[in-house]
């Protein structure tokens, strides 16, 4: 176990089971002080198992939970320091706003008069200022997180845990919201964990994002790192709108690996990745890279081209996404922003060239 | 379409259906109170209104004893029913197989009342004699007398007839409580028992005095199982059942039989009067708060 005062959470091959369902197999990662993490998968991945573990609403089956280097593995949620936000109908509904957020401090003996000053100035900070005497059933969906929200940071504990605290809203206000808590962790500066299968509600706010799924950490890193370069080919699949090709190898070098399509042969950076002719791999390229023309056009010497029948356009307001056929069948999909003059310039069944930069395909062996 | 608002009368016609009814299936009980109060008891031609009968009962030594052993019976049953019907309805939110769980609450409703009596009576007995043969074997006499028939037996008896009804109520009680409220308040700092305390039982704690309230009165109408189980004392209902067989009706069991209803219906209708104005009380609250805030 590390003893480094800089990292806030630690867990170690923490594991859960439920009987002879596994929902986390042996988890490690490690959090930062002041961090903004999220944790991001597919609904039943076992994210909020993980949370409510760091949270001690669930006991572990293997493993331990470090906050701040000390073991709270075997410690109910009120002797940990941390907080949570639930996703919803955790307000105290025969309380008002005020004695909700109070609460805590109430229980730790604060004297009245600092417990009214604190719960002001939560509130102002969530942006509720005059609800005080309201009650949760009086409160939007909105308001009744930012509530819940007051009630966590009111406490001034280190850890706050967000448990798909933005699922119930609607997107204007989920946009709103992911922005508001962003701007709120930047000004308390506490490590914030936050559960949500939402990969845009993750990128908006994350410092880092831990990809969790079939109860297992897929693959960690910063929000850029994991939404341009992904590792693993499910993250490739998870975030972001990827095409997602598989080959055989043909050739290796060090800098290069080159995949047989079927189709066309194509080139891959290796990135140090371990591979032998013959052997199965795939490769992922965003659709935001990817590039349609006609056949012949000359997209220059640093693409991969493959050859392609066009299938349709979708209009998605920002962008239009252009869907095409590889010859083996696959569909995948160019994406760009409407109105730059790409729109309608195929016609469904031409003939075209699908083309994207050499260097920003990434090689997936897991 | 129909529309159910478009004449009052519709309205007036459903609400007055439903109070024939409440009142044809009353009326047996308001005639019976109403005999209770005549000087000549069951049908004389002449009404005299009197408390006499009332008198008669409140002043013999045996019935008075038998009231007092009756609210014995229902403290203790309150005593065991509630906390247990608490938990039972504690589970029901936690687990998932809440249809099964269900059924097995509700199972004790579906045993006719003197079957219940009659297996609990047999069980005990042998039971009673399981524990003696124990003491014997062990050389001991600390086991003598256990599940022997008595207030023990009949306490059985009624926590496992009341259970069901106070787990109902408390449940419906429940509906706006949420296992993620009691989290919260974990996550708050607050211990097991603070949490259940802060934020669970105020929810329903109407919940929990109601079922308080119909475990009285389940008790005090409960004859069956109390007269198999009850070994040496006797209840209010014992005492009635007993004299209507033995003698027929009698203006004191007329005064009995009053006795018992009304004090049913004024429990009932307290509990009925109280929630509906603390209901009333915490709307017009919420409407009053509900008001706009106003930047000054």
């Amino acid at each position: 176990m590390t003893e480094s005062a800089a990292i806030a959470v630690e867990v170690v091959e923490l594991g859960k089971n439920y009987g002879a369902v596994t929902a986390l197999k042996s988890v490690s990662f490690s959090i930062e002080s002041g961090q903004y993490y999220a944790l991001l998968g597919p609904s039943g991945g076992g994210k909020t198992t993980l949370l409510r573990l760091i949270g001690g609403f669930l006991r572990p089956s293997a493993g331990h939970v470090y906050l701040h280097g000390r073991d709270v593995s075997h410690l109910p949620p009120n002797r940990r320091p941390t907080s949570m936000v639930f996703q919803n109908y955790a307000l105290f509904p025969h309380m008002t706003v005020e004695r909700n957020v109070a609460y805590g401090l109430k229980l730790i003996k604060v004297p009245p008069g600092d417990i009214r000053d604190r719960v002001d100035r939560m509130l102002s900070m969530v942006g509720l200022e005059g609800y005080n005497r309201r009650m949760p059933h009086e409160l939007s969906g909105g308001q009744q997180q930012r509530v819940q929200l007051a009630r966590s940071l009111v406490l001034e504990r280190d850890i706050l845990l967000l448990d798909e605290p933005l699922a119930s809203l609607d997107a204007k206000l989920r946009k709103e919201m992911c922005l508001e808590l962003k701007r709120i962790q930047e000004k308390v500066g506490i490590t914030f964990i936050h559960v949500t299968h939402n990969q845009e509600e993750a990128l908006t706010v994350a410092d880092r994002i831990a990809i969790i799924a079939d109860g297992e950490l897929v693959e960690e890193g910063t929000a850029r790192d994991v939404y341009e370069t992904p590792n693993k080919r499910f993250t490739a699949e998870f975030i972001g709108d990827n095409n997602v090709l598989e080959g055989t190898v043909s050739h290796t070098s060090d800098t290069r690996v080159a995949l047989d399509l079927d189709f066309a042969k194509v080139e891959i950076p290796a990135r140090g990745a371990a591979l032998s002719t013959g052997e199965r791999a795939a490769f992922s390229i965003r659709s935001e890279l990817l590039r349609i023309t006609g056949r012949g056009e000359d997209m220059g010497a640093s693409w991969q081209v493959v050859p392609a029948s066009y299938v349709e356009d979708v209009y998605l307001g920002l962008t239009v996404s252009h869907l095409v056929r590889l010859p083996d069948g696959t569909e995948a999909v160019a994406r760009v922003m409407s109105g730059d003059g790409d729109e309608n310039r195929f016609e469904p069944g031409q003939e075209v060239a699908v083309g994207w930069p050499t260097d920003r395909a990434r090689l997936h062996i897991a | 379409m129909y529309d159910d608002f478009a004449s009052p009368w519709n309205i007036r016609l459903k609400w007055a259906y439903l109070l024939a009814v409440v009142f044809a299936l009353l009326m047996p009980v308001f005639y019976t109170i109403g005999i209770s109060f005549n000087q000549h008891g069951f049908g004389a031609r002449i009404y005299e209104f009197t408390f006499d009968w009332y008198r008669v009962v409140l002043g013999d030594t045996l019935l008075v004893v038998s009231l007092k052993w009756t609210l014995y019976l229902a403290l203790a049953t309150i005593a065991a029913t509630i906390p247990m019907a608490l938990l039972s309805a504690k589970f029901y939110k936690r687990t998932r197989r809440k249809v099964g769980f269900v059924a097995l609450m509700l199972s004790p409703l579906f045993v006719p009342a003197d079957i219940m009596g009659s297996s609990l009576l047999v069980f005990f007995k042998n039971l009673a004699r399981g524990f003696a043969w124990l003491g014997d074997a062990l050389g001991v006499s600390w086991f003598d007398g256990w599940f022997d028939l008595g207030f023990l037996t009949a306490v059985i008896g009624q926590v496992i007839y009341t259970h069901p009804y106070a787990f109902i109520v408390i449940l419906i009680t429940m509906s706006r409580y949420r296992v993620q409220q009691t989290e919260a308040a974990r996550a708050c700092g607050a211990t097991a028992w603070q949490a259940f305390w802060h934020v669970e039982f105020p929810q329903i704690r109407v919940g929990v005095f109601s079922s308080c309230a119909f475990v009285t009165i389940l008790s005090f109408n409960e004859a069956v199982r109390t007269a198999l189980l009850k070994g040496g004392f006797d209840t209010f209902s014992n005492m009635l059942v007993a004299q209507m067989l033995n003698i027929g009706m009698s203006g004191e069991s007329y005064a009995m039989a009053g006795i018992m209803s009304i004090v049913s219906m004024l429990v009932i209708g307290t509990v009925i009067v109280y929630t509906l104005v603390r209901a009333e009380r915490l709307e017009r609250r919420a409407r009053a708060m509900a008001e706009p805030v106003m930047s000054s």
